[in-house]
């Protein structure tokens, strides 16, 4: 009965109310639904600068607040060589003085606006965000393009950022999880600059301001830059008008030409990270694996989910329900612009380090043998369609979005049809995406007491045994 | 609404704020069995937020009972008639949805926000355990056994934690309804038998005692037939007795302790007055003259003590802090500030800073543009809230279970721009004197006994 009823609904038939009985209904599972929604995007707009500036502006009128993000593509992958961490260090002191504002008149101005301002750097890209409230939206834009364009690195804030970032530095490398990044970074990129994890010490020791202005006067460039903006916006004119006003007269850069070597292909590899005294094992199986636009990116992030996208998933079921050697087993996919990378993450105890690494690659291997079953599939989907939809609630949830779009020169409606995509992913696409998690060329990075583990870890192959980065 | 756009004509002569014209629409009615129904339809995304309150909490609990509000947080995610064990947690994520609930002063909450094409499954979820909750001796034991696990990780193993859960309320509170622990005793815990909780979930779970709040992508007229096929026939309870919560007037409550804490390496102190009643202009103004003390980089206290004196590391304040805040506060209840500080100062001169700071406001007053910056500051908070389902559905709850008026929700942020600096400099002097202030400073002691795992007050 109740099959019915979500079905008409569905068709958008008018029922005759109370139609459904509660003593009719089947509560002993759970009801068929209609599939996954379509989102339907607000209207957005697109135009460009003279001087090169990409524009987006995307129509939330719900609430008089607008979010703001700058992308410019400057991420880690161009730090120089011998300052890792650049980019992260210029996007943490660009809200901490330019010309003709010091840090706590850009905090205390920002908040007269209801918002905040702020800079983060990520592998491709640096991206300034922000909000305000919308009557605000033009004093606002002034305060953004001072930080994105005139940005001083004053000495006093510049040393602080030094010292308070040698720490976190310092308290990142004390967890197992950053050092098996950082050195899976390494293993899996080698002498392309996606290995670029964090600073280092010397790096951060290095760091001065004549660095600082340099990666600034280099890539943050209208030319090299995106603006997002998102909420009750002024009319297309007015904005473009405002937008002008303020970053019009930005002068376009010759950008340096970027020749990245090429990603490395996929090659097995063991790599022991000691950590003397470690209670537990960190491993990550991990493969270069397809990015955003192709054919095989939906397919591959839906079977990922099936395997360890949450407490569903095999690897969770298995590694952790079934034989308990760990609080969590999980997969990731994390795409990038030039590639993309998955990985099958777990934290199992030492003593049963060996038998969770074979029972992680059984898992691992079954997903290029055989298709997912059809629920499999069903709640795979689901949960990732749903991941995506309700994160675009938020205005700053829809601005993230936008930013990936534009800096991955994705299609202009890859977002109205990212449900309509995963809806559409086949078991037999699944399968073909398998080999991106196969064991045998798996880079495999363990972090733990080498003492403790090193023997067990025979069994599984010749590990080349490395000492954490200092 | 039109209270806001009263309120809105008459602030918009004080300063140049900003219209916060917003419209949330409200569809509200009762089911045949006495569950409270909020509705608001918002088709601009295919998300839906179920969020459901039941009218019980920490303050509802009996003697000897102390613990049960919590307990039955647990409880709710342990299996149902047609939802077994673990399953709601899959349910949810395998749908794309996410999950959560929580036990608060005077309410407890359970929601999921899913994409809508999955309303059903929610309402199946939430009908089921409010239906056929699976109060079993297996499930009992390892609720109580989790929940003291969680005690000993969260509260016993943390440095405050103990003297603001258990030591604060007894400080700040005569009354026990309020007094009491509100994670509860092990002692009381392990009292508990499966027909005393049997019996509280038959009286608060029942949905006389509930309001059931659906917001986002929904068409009303199939929301209301999902609810009526899912709850309808969930029969009704006698409603339960509300406890009293009055506490005695007296002129002076002035009242300072010292906690020793094994666990904290740097000493704390907790400053807080009784607050004003919930709703009155009072309670706005006061939420603004907080704003004003702690809200955001540029307030009073980071500017004067944290960066000025360079006395204070950290704080935090708010009103019902530290179980609530503003949104669901609920009257009795307190102001308080809680301040971490270095090593070098003493109690008293954390206390004297802070209490000189109010004395400022309270000769001196507020100047227009920090007033204007606190409202601000507080309205662009409210509107983030408001962008999704969930922060729309808890606020229409708290509304309807506090104040039976989820309209409240439109009025709000009229309210807050209303208020003038007159008030914030009126609220300070009635509230925030120093014959109306409990102290309690948490001073660092290596050889101080362990965090108690019971409390005097808790037990029978």
């Amino acid at each position: 009965m109740f099959r019915l009823y979500a079905a008409a609904a569905f068709l958008g038939l008018i029922l005759p109310s109370g139609f459904v009985n509660a003593a009719d209904i089947d509560r002993s599972k759970p009801p068929e639904t209609p599939p996954i929604p379509n989102v339907k995007l607000p209207n957005i707009e697109r135009f460009q600068l003279p001087n090169g500036l990409s524009v987006v502006a995307a129509e939330d009128l719900r609430f008089p607040l607008v979010s703001f993000r700058i992308a410019f593509l400057a991420g880690s992958k161009y730090d120089p060589k011998d300052l890792p961490g650049l980019s992260d260090n210029v996007a943490a002191l660009l809200n901490q003085g330019t010309s003709t504002r010091n840090a706590r008149q850009i905090a205390e101005e920002s908040a007269d606006l209801g918002g905040d301002i702020g800079a983060a750097s990520s592998s491709d890209t640096l991206t300034i965000f922000g909000s305000c409230l919308s009557e605000n939206t033009s004093r606002f834009l002034a305060l953004l393009a001072d930080v994105a364009r005139n940005a001083s690195f004053p000495d006093d804030e510049v040393q602080l950022q030094k010292q308070n970032r040698l720490q976190t530095l310092r308290a990142e490398r004390s967890q197992a999880g950053y050092v098996a990044r950082e050195a899976l970074s390494d293993a899996l990129f080698g002498p392309h600059p996606y290995s670029h994890f964090g600073p280092t010490e010397q790096a951060l020791a290095a760091l001065n301001k004549a660095a600082l202005q340099s990666f600034r006067d280099t890539y943050l460039a209208p030319n090299n830059a995106f603006l997002i903006v998102v909420g009750r916006l002024p009319s297309k004119d007015d904005l473009k008008k405002l937008v002008t006003e303020q970053f019009g007269s930005w002068q376009q850069k010759t950008l340096p030409a970027y020749q990245p070597p090429p990603i490395p292909g996929n090659a097995k590899k063991l790599i022991l990270v000691d950590r003397p005294g470690s209670v537990q094992a960190d491993i990550i199986s991990a493969h270069i694996a397809p990015t955003y636009g192709s054919p095989e990116f939906f397919p591959l992030s839906v079977g990922e989910m099936v395997l360890g996208g949450g407490t569903n998933s095999r690897l969770f079921q298995d590694i952790r329900e079934k034989r308990g050697f760990a609080y969590d087993a999980h997969a990731e996919n994390n795409s990038m612009k030039e590639t993309g990378v998955v990985s099958a993450v777990t934290e199992v105890r030492n003593e049963v380090v060996e038998p969770a690494v074979e029972a992680l690659n059984a898992d691992l291997t079954v997903l290029s043998k055989q298709d997912v079953t059809a629920t499999e599939l069903t709640d795979a989907k689901d949960s990732y369609a749903g991941r995506f939809i309700l994160r675009l609630e938020r205005q700053s949830g829809l601005a993230e979005q936008l930013v990936r779009v534009e800096t991955n020169g994705l299609p202009k409606d890859y977002l109205e049809l990212f449900t309509t995509r995963v809806r559409s992913v086949e078991p037999d696409q699944i399968r073909a995406t398998g080999k991106y998690w196969a064991p045998d060329d798996a880079t495999l990075v363990i972090v733990g007491d080498a003492q403790k583990i090193q023997k067990s870890l025979e069994k599984v192959g010749t590990f080349e045994l490395k000492k954490p980065k200092q | 609404m039109f209270k806001a756009l009263a309120t809105l004509t008459l602030c918009a002569l004080a300063l140049p704020a900003a219209p916060a014209n917003i419209n949330i629409p409200i569809e509200k009615y009762k089911l045949d069995n006495g569950l409270r129904v909020i509705l608001s339809q918002d088709n601009t995304l295919p998300v839906v937020a179920v969020y459901i309150v039941y009218d019980v909490g920490a303050r509802s609990e009996e003697r000897g009972r102390t613990g049960f509000a919590h307990l039955f947080e647990h409880m709710m995610f342990e299996g149902s008639a047609n939802v077994k064990k673990g399953e709601h947690m899959r349910y949810v994520e395998s749908n794309g949805g996410s999950f959560n609930g929580s036990t608060h002063p005077d309410y407890t909450n359970y929601f999921e926000t899913m994409p809508s094409n999955k309303l059903a499954v929610a309402l199946w979820l939430e009908s089921d355990r409010m239906r056929s909750l699976a109060i079993t001796p297996e499930n009992l034991t390892n609720q109580k056994e989790a929940v003291k696990q969680e005690r000993r990780l969260s509260f016993d193993n943390q440095p405050y934690a103990t003297a603001i859960v258990d030591k604060w309320p007894q400080l700040a509170f005569q009354n026990w309804q309020s007094s009491h622990s509100l994670i509860g005793s092990f002692e009381d815990l392990n009292a508990a038998t499966i027909e005393d909780v049997s019996k509280f979930f038959k009286t608060y779970y029942a949905p006389n005692n509930a309001v059931l709040t659906i917001v986002g992508d929904i068409q009303i007229g199939e929301a209301k037939k999902l609810v009526q096929t899912y709850f309808a026939d969930i029969p009704s309870q006698p409603q339960p007795k509300r406890p009293d919560l009055a506490e005695p007037t007296s002129n002076s409550r002035a009242k300072s302790e010292v906690y020793k804490d094994v666990l904290a390496k740097v000493p704390g102190v907790v400053i807080g007055y009784a607050g004003p009643p919930r709703g009155s202009d009072d309670f706005y103004a006061m939420v603004i003259l907080d704003a004003l003390l702690t809200g955001g980089d540029s307030s009073r206290l980071q500017q004067d003590l944290v960066k000025g004196k360079k006395s204070v590391v950290q704080y935090q304040g708010d009103l019902g802090w530290p179980f609530a805040a503003a949104d669901d506060y609920k009257s009795p209840g307190e102001y308080a500030t809680f301040l971490v500080y270095k090593p070098n100062f003493q109690s008293n001169q954390i206390v004297d800073q802070y209490q000189d700071e109010v004395a400022r406001i309270q000769k001196e007053g507020v100047t227009a543009e920090e007033l204007h910056r606190a409202q601000t500051l507080l309205l662009s908070s409210k509107l983030n809230q408001l962008q999704t389902s969930l922060g729309r559905a808890t606020l229409l709850a708290n509304f309807e279970v506090l104040d039976g008026a989820p309209e409240e929700i439109n009025s709000l942020l009229g309210k807050y721009e209303a208020v003038t600096a007159a008030q914030v400099q009126s609220v300070a002097k009635k509230y925030l004197s120093p014959n109306q202030r409990v102290v309690l400073a948490i001073q660092p002691d290596a050889n101080a006994k362990p965090n108690a795992a019971t409390n005097p007050q808790g037990g029978r």
